[in-house]
């Protein structure tokens, strides 16, 4: 799994390629969490070249967005992690696992974005 | 019978080859891209829960996996030394809980088992745990089951109409397709028995598709913003094209 990171003013994208498994969730949380360390809350994840998703790496979403949700950043605003361009295979196991009522999906990076 | 077998280090680095063990023998057994998808997701999670589990992530010890061929079914085991695994131990998750109260734990096994036909543990002194997964090969590409619907989609009729569909599904049957060509008129009690069967197929990881609405019924589905919902063909060729190649 390889993870390509732009900042924006407000917003980071993480863009995630390969394989998210057991091997590779640490190296997501631990990218999450530098992000997160730095005062970084709202993040957008870029799925359309992931191409596989096993519950390890469900486990980082779902922590990940319970503690970015947690942070306010104005009344307001508060912190998100919020997904675009989800992958009909990574859907099925979103839908699979009822991961996918947990999260924002949005079907372009653009939109993700700029839904903050 | 023909059987291969592979010997791993009870890893993390051990998964990408794994899946492609998986890969390869799913293959040449003949499953299709969607069925060889969903043994590689459930054998993964197995092996995650042998590397962290089983063995403490301590990085000792051994996977071994073996496939074979069972008449119509694909066949997989993973065996480990390390400590011995009782799944009743294991909580099934809460898939429909909120955010807040979710938790991510238990998730593998539920994979597993709703991605695989059969999944079986055992544990001996001399064996080790033993875990065998079978999955019916073909059976999101052959076993379309048809069901022709006609006349008015309301409480009652849908009702009587979804009947053998319910029935069908209990006795097995994953790949539901409805020709709908004859139905004249639905409405929102109709929309939602759909709704609870497609839910009940799903559920066992079927799927339920549609094909041939006339505008009219069409309307009712964007009205409602079903065809979101829906997997809706124009023809039952397109259909039961959709369904060879795998997607529902």
């Amino acid at each position: 799994m390889e993870i390509t990171h732009k900042s924006f003013a407000r917003v980071d994208l993480l863009s995630i390629h390969g394989r998210l498994d057991a091997a590779s969730a640490p190296q997501l949380k631990q990218k999450l969490d530098e992000l997160f360390d730095q005062g970084r809350y709202q993040i957008v994840l870029d799925l359309a070249d992931l191409n596989y998703v096993a519950s390890p790496g469900l486990r980082v979403l779902i922590e990940a967005r319970k503690r970015a949700r947690d942070r306010k950043i104005t009344n307001l605003e508060g912190g998100d992690l919020r997904l675009a361009n989800m992958p009909d295979r990574i859907r099925e196991v979103f839908d699979l696992t009822g991961f996918t009522s947990l999260f924002e999906v949005y079907d372009d990076t653009l939109s993700a974005v700029g839904s903050f | 019978m023909r059987m291969e077998t592979i010997t791993l280090p009870a890893t993390l680095d051990s998964l990408a080859l794994i899946s492609e063990f998986v890969i390869n023998s799913t293959s040449q057994a003949g499953l299709d891209e969607r069925t060889a998808w969903q043994v590689q997701l459930a054998v993964d999670e197995a092996a995650t829960n042998i590397i962290q589990h089983s063995y403490d992530s301590t990085g000792n010890g051994t996977i071994e996996l073996t496939w074979w061929r069972d008449g119509d079914f694909y066949v997989i085991s993973l065996r480990d030394f390390g400590r011995p695994f009782d799944p009743s131990e294991v909580p099934a998750p809460d898939v429909t809980s909120p955010l807040e109260d979710r938790q991510a734990g238990g998730l593998g096994l539920f994979l597993m088992s709703r991605l695989m036909d059969d999944v079986s543990f055992s544990f001996s002194e001399q064996e080790g745990n033993l875990l065998v997964m079978r999955k019916r090969i073909g059976s999101t590409a052959t076993d379309v089951r048809i069901f022709t619907l006609s006349g008015r989609l309301d409480a009652i009729g849908t009702e009587a109409a979804i009947q053998d569909v319910d029935k069908a599904i209990d006795e097995g049957a994953r790949t539901i397709l409805l020709d709908l060509q004859g139905v004249t008129f639905l409405s929102s009690s109709g929309l939602r028995a759909l709704l609870l069967t497609r839910k009940k197929v799903l559920a066992l990881n079927g799927s339920l598709s549609l094909c041939e609405l006339r505008p009219e019924v069409l309307e009712v589905f964007e009205i409602t913003g079903f065809t979101q919902v829906f997997t809706i063909h124009p023809t039952r060729e397109d259909a039961l094209a959709a369904l060879q190649r795998g997607n529902p």
